[in-house]
């Protein structure tokens, strides 16, 4: 008998497939290399390697660019360039705090749901959903930060308090499809504990639906907490592009656009790179799309 | 010359809902709009109406004398109400003058007697509060009621501050349940038309008092027929009567049966040289009102209003807003315009009549007095230090165009007992002045005290808040103890300055009547919070100084006494003071008017007439 070579076969999972899939899709690897410098700029912030002098008065009011002020100073003769880049900060901080708790209280709440869907427990998470849903949104976080003048996290309280919904929705549903599965059933038959089922063979497989709406809601908080620093609800001390926008509200009237330009060219980019490698992620994890 | 309208012609009110219905009726669908009136600011109407609009950048919250509180409130109840006495038009600086009050009062030689006679035959307007709906005689009773009201607590009265401890009688009054019916030794009327007060001790700024909003003269029935909706219902014997009244919008008509006094423009304080261009003069003579028809608008955004001036949409003049101030002025020392908008509007700058300031919460252990004297001691220097510190002249450059008009102490450029010779050290910054001055009593950026600053939530208050967090850092103040703390509304921080919660207090304050002594009372230790002391500043001599000066008739030797109380203050460094802003106001050509309302508030409005386009004169003579 001669021994018959057989070939190695490479187990590919969707998680394989998904990483080839996106380290080919051009755009995709942009955007990420954009969101990558972003969080660097981030990191250089909270380490105090740039813009540790944001807040300081450096300049006359509303001078122009220059080498020294890069996109000159704002009415009372801050850098707007360090205060652009330090946003950079407020805006990584204030998205990854929102996106990742209101992904595990969504998923877990979502799980949950999904798991005893039918019975009560569904009912009251279903009605919770329902309610946080039916509140105007910007409507509700006002009201939160309001009620919370004082806690520097009233925003990021707000946005999580809404944002959960979403992955919870999506959750339950998956969870609802998981669970009438041959392996949750065959669990269930040897007794494992329902907890258990939960955490280590359903909520995994949902690990796809939760990455892209972490990286959906990333963007999502970055613009509301834009927004809500531009209404005076968001920000309480430092500074954010959306107080910057809200700076220039009046100077763009004396035809002074530094502020304005600074900080929404880099809120663009930041959120477009974030929405185009959100949606290379999407497609590459779609398992209709990965096949 | 004067004389009433003819009792046949038809009102004048008639005439203006005539004209809106006209117009309304135009746009309704013919296309055909010929006949609408011009929405220029001030205009004619197609019957030749006079209509002026004006904006203010906020809504008054009631139309109650008793809750004439701000300037928007004393703004608007001045032309529904009368006074006794009121401003002279043009007169700086500022002159009383009598209105309601037939002459000068009859003072009693100890200065505690006030006998007051007022004008006989005038009329509130119509009401359905009144017999047969027809306004009566105003009479004595009818201010000794009003004022009364300011110590009935339902009425929610907030002008008693003018009055308490100084009329004999009306504290016992209110404490005695403010009884309507009760006489009250201190506050009578003598027959219908004198009215007798007696003080409890010499007042010199009695006769301000009545000038202001709070003390226009109500009548009793009105108050009992409207109940709560006569805070939007008022029913007065001044220059106009309401028509409507909502959060963006209170208007007017011209009250056809106000007195007819003809307008003595040399007496009001005309002046060829300095008001000739506005063509004032031109109502010399005649008796006011002169509008048919007066529109305020609420719009609190200034490039909204100012947007709606310059296209002469509904806003008749406007204080021209920060932005805009590089593209509508040529030069600011002095103040003039450019060629395009010289054309189009006539300008007035003033001084206002108040002041934005700093001021240290002196029952705060931190800054203020302390248990320990030699806490208190270097607590001084840490005051003196931070207002060495401060930049008036940057805060004047970044927010008020440097317009503004810095000044020592906080006796304004616009009291008369303003002293311009008053060294400026303490408004003068000196960063190395204020290092050392730590450094030599023992301060550190470790031990420096956290300080607590209170801003609402409006971006100019937060970058003024930046601005002096970095002016500290300059000095070694630590840039985390510098904490912001923000207030949703203007009415929330200052309530908290009112309950004594910051240790750092940055507000504005604008003169009742001009006299020093409505600045100098901010710190005079029983106004403490929360009264409108909210330095809480207690200094046994600077008390005794203000009783002191309180009694006494303008003088030298009062005078002297505030600038002494004024230097007190600085020496102390109790307070970081001070900037009066410069307003500029603008208004088209077609309006006849000095638009100046320091102080003198809605006053003016009585006095605004508008040119007749088609002629460029002004109509109407003697009435």
């Amino acid at each position: 008998m001669s021994a018959v070579a057989i070939p190695a076969v490479r187990r590919e999972s969707l998680w394989s497939k998904a990483a080839w899939k996106l380290a080919r899709d051009r755009t995709g690897m942009i955007a990420l290399a954009f969101v990558l410098l972003y969080m660097l700029v981030a990191v250089g912030v909270t380490a105090g390697w740039w813009a540790a002098d944001w807040s300081e008065v450096r300049g006359g009011k509303w001078e122009a660019m220059s080498a020294a002020h890069w996109f000159g100073t704002n009415l009372i003769g801050q850098d707007i360039f360090a205060r652009a880049v330090y946003s950079t900060k407020t805006a990584f901080e204030v998205g990854l705090v929102v996106a990742v708790l209101a992904t595990v209280i969504g998923a877990a709440l979502g799980a949950v749901a999904g798991f005893f869907n039918g019975s009560w427990i569904d009912e009251v998470l279903l009605w919770l959903m329902g309610v946080l849903d039916s509140i105007p949104f910007y409507l509700f976080v006002a009201a939160i930060v309001f009620a919370m003048q004082d806690n520097p996290y009233a925003m990021h309280i707000a946005m999580i308090s809404t944002f959960w919904t979403s992955v919870g929705r999506l959750i339950r549903g998956e969870v609802i499809k998981l669970r009438g599965l041959e392996y949750v059933e065959a669990a269930h038959a040897i007794s494992v504990p329902e907890f258990v089922i939960i955490i280590r063979h359903i909520l995994p497989n949902t690990t796809h639906i939760l990455l892209v709406q972490a990286t959906i809601m990333f963007v999502s908080a970055i613009k509301s907490e834009v927004i809500l620093s531009f209404l005076g609800l968001g920000v309480k001390d430092g500074m954010s592009w959306g107080l910057m926008i809200a700076e220039s509200s009046q100077e763009v009237m004396a035809g002074f656009f530094n502020n304005f330009l600074a900080a929404s060219v880099l809120m663009f980019g930041l959120v477009m790179a974030f929405n185009m490698f959100s949606d290379a992620l999407q497609d590459a994890l779609d398992p209709r799309k990965v096949g | 010359m004067s004389a009433r309208l003819p009792r046949a012609a038809p009102a004048p009110s008639v005439l203006a809902l005539l004209a809106i219905g006209l117009s309304i009726g135009g746009c309704g669908g013919t296309g055909d709009d010929k006949d609408t009136p011009p929405r220029t600011p001030g205009s004619r109407g197609p019957a030749g109406l006079k209509v002026y609009r004006h904006a203010m950048d906020q809504a008054p919250t009631s139309l109650d004398p008793v809750q004439a509180a701000n300037v928007y409130a004393n703004f608007v109840v001045l032309n529904a109400y009368d006074t006794l006495f009121a401003y002279k038009y043009l007169a700086r600086p500022f002159e009383l003058k009598t209105n309601l009050a037939a002459d000068w009062p009859e003072i009693s030689a100890d200065g505690l007697t006030y006998t007051i006679r007022i004008k006989p035959g005038v009329r509130f307007i119509d009401d359905p509060a009144f017999a047969d709906g027809v306004g009566r005689e105003v009479v004595a009773e009818d201010f000794v009621y009003s004022i009364k009201r300011h110590f009935d607590p339902k009425t929610r009265p907030q002008g008693a501050w003018l009055w308490i401890n100084r009329i004999v009688g009306l504290d016992e009054w209110k404490a005695a349940g403010s009884d309507y019916a009760a006489e009250i030794a201190g506050l009578r009327a003598l027959d219908t038309h004198t009215i007798r007060i007696q003080l409890t001790k010499p007042y010199p700024q009695l006769l301000f008092t009545l000038a202001m909003g709070f003390s226009a003269v109500v009548p009793r029935e009105a108050v009992a027929y409207h109940g709560r909706e006569f805070a939007v219902h008022p029913v007065g014997s001044g220059p106009f009567r309401l028509t409507s009244y909502d959060t963006s919008q209170v208007v007017f008509e011209r009250n056809p049966r106000f007195r007819p006094e003809p307008v003595d423009i040399a007496f009001e304080g005309y002046d060829e040289a300095q008001h000739g261009f506005s063509g004032v003069a031109a109502i010399d003579g005649r008796s006011p009102p002169f509008l048919d028809r007066l529109e305020i608008s609420f719009i609190a955004e200034s490039s909204a209003r100012w947007s709606s001036f310059t296209k002469g949409d509904e806003v008749q003049y406007t204080s021209i807003p920060n932005e805009h101030v590089d593209e509508v002025l040529a030069t600011k020392q002095p103040v003039t315009l450019k060629p395009a908008f010289a054309e189009k509007y006539h300008f007035f700058a003033g001084v206002e009549a108040g002041f934005i300031f700093n001021a240290f919460n002196m029952d705060f252990p931190e800054f203020g007095y302390n248990d320990d004297p030699e806490r208190e001691r270097r607590n001084k220097a840490l005051r003196c230090a931070i207002n060495k510190a401060y930049s008036w002249e940057q805060r004047n450059e970044s927010f008020y165009m440097g317009l503004g008009n810095i000044f020592p102490g906080i006796i304004v450029p616009v009291s008369p007992e303003f002293d311009p010779g008053l060294s400026r050290d303490s408004v003068t910054r000196d960063v190395a002045g204020a290092r050392k001055l730590l450094a030599d009593n023992g301060w550190t950026p470790e031990n420096l005290p956290p300080l607590v600053y209170g801003a609402n939530s409006s971006v100019s208050s937060r970058l003024i808040f930046e601005q002096f967090r970095a002016w500290m850092k300059e000095i070694g103040y630590p840039r985390e103890k510098i904490i912001l703390k923000r207030f949703a509304t203007f009415g929330d921080i200052s309530r908290a300055w009112k309950q004594s919660q910051l240790p750092y207090v940055s507000k504005g304050w604008g003169l009742d009547f001009p006299d020093a002594e409505n600045t100098l009372q901010l710190f005079y230790g029983p106004n403490s919070s929360p009264g409108s002391n909210d330095a809480n500043y207690r200094d046994p001599e600077y008390d005794r100084l203000y009783e002191l000066s309180s009694t006494m008739l303008p003088s030298p030797e009062r005078t002297a006494i505030y600038q002494r109380m004024n230097r007190m203050l600085i020496d102390d460094c109790v307070a970081n003071t001070g900037l009066a802003r410069t307003r500029i106001y603008l208004w088209h050509k077609n309006v006849i008017a000095i638009p100046d309302r320091e102080i003198i508030g809605g006053f003016f409005l009585r006095y605004v007439d508008i040119v007749d386009a088609s002629t460029g004169t002004v109509k109407g003579g003697a009435r």
